[in-house]
């Protein structure tokens, strides 16, 4: 094999590895952590537009409520281990605090706490399997209110 | 066949494009007419002139010619040689580039922050406890197929 080709493959095999590497490294640490997700939905009845980015959950939001436009306002996800609290902005100033609570299996226990300033707006714990999802709703804002999708994978 | 005509048969004929039969009228009409087969002769006698000139002038060019393929040539024999004493590491430079590229993004991807649709598995959850200081809370739940709800009612506004 000439030489300048052998020099070739071991420059593109090296980085290859190194990123392979890298890739294996993440699984065995999401393994350990939960991903929860948290949207900030804005329910309204300003105009009839649903937000693609709801995905399967439209049809559930408009069977549920009877707002005629949901629209995201934001989205965030925060990986967490056991006894880890990760803190999501809310639109409106508020605030949610997820804490990851011991649980078996493929279960997930969330400790969940959202303020408003000092005002403690809901406290409460919950379980879900991964994949699962819970609706918080009700803080108004603008002209209507949020609903916010806490999922945990 | 007239005069006129058969000049422009002629000049047909020069430049190849005369067909048969009209071929064979020229030749009777030049057989009985010495202005027109005079003129015949005359602009048959100026190809061979005219590719004369044409060899004249390309030999008179040639040695320019040379020199300008010469000169292309010797550019393109350089830019092979440039490229033959390139060393390895600047060919093969862009690969460490992009491996630092990859695992800059991995990295730093914005992992908190999440644009694919909502596609949940299940609404399977066990709400243990729920509180709140300053709202009333209410628990909604519509079924398996749909999520449960937990419902703040601030100052009996929603």
């Amino acid at each position: 094999m000439p030489r300048a080709e052998a020099r070739g493959r071991a420059g593109a095999t090296v980085p290859f590895l190194l990123l392979l590497l890298l890739l294996a490294a993440v699984p065995s640490e999401a393994a350990e952590t939960v991903a929860v997700d948290v949207g900030a939905v804005y329910a309204s009845n300003e105009g009839a537009s649903i937000d693609p980015a709801l995905g399967t959950i439209r049809g559930k939001l408009q069977s549920m409520f009877n707002y005629t436009s949901y629209r995201m306002l934001d989205r965030k996800r925060r990986s967490l281990s056991v006894g880890e609290t990760g803190e999501f902005e809310l639109p409106g100033r508020r605030t949610l605090r997820a804490t990851l609570l011991p649980a078996q299996g493929d279960k997930v226990r969330l400790s969940i706490r959202i303020s408003d300033g000092p005002r403690n707006l809901l406290t409460t714990t919950l379980g879900l399997r991964r994949g699962g999802m819970v609706l918080v709703g009700g803080p108004s804002h603008q002209s209507g209110v949020l609903i916010l999708l806490i999922s945990a994978e | 066949m007239d005069c006129r005509a058969a000049l422009m048969s002629i000049e047909a004929k020069a430049d190849g494009l005369l067909p048969r039969e009209a071929a064979a009228e020229l030749a009777g009409h030049l057989a009985g007419c010495p202005a027109c087969s005079a003129e015949d002769a005359a602009i048959e006698a100026a190809g061979p002139v005219l590719r004369a000139l044409t060899g004249i002038r390309a030999m008179e060019k040639a040695p320019a010619l040379d020199a300008m393929w010469t000169r292309v040539r010797a550019g393109i024999e350089e830019g092979r040689e440039a490229r033959r004493r390139s060393p390895w590491i600047a060919r093969w430079v862009w690969i460490p580039a992009a491996a630092a590229l990859a695992v800059f993004a991995l990295l730093f991807y914005p992992a908190g922050t999440d644009r694919s649709p909502f596609h949940p598995s299940t609404f399977d959850v066990a709400v243990e406890d729920v509180e709140s200081d300053v709202a009333t809370v209410a628990l909604v739940d519509k079924g398996e197929d749909l999520p449960r709800v937990i419902w703040i009612i601030e100052d009996a506004k929603s």
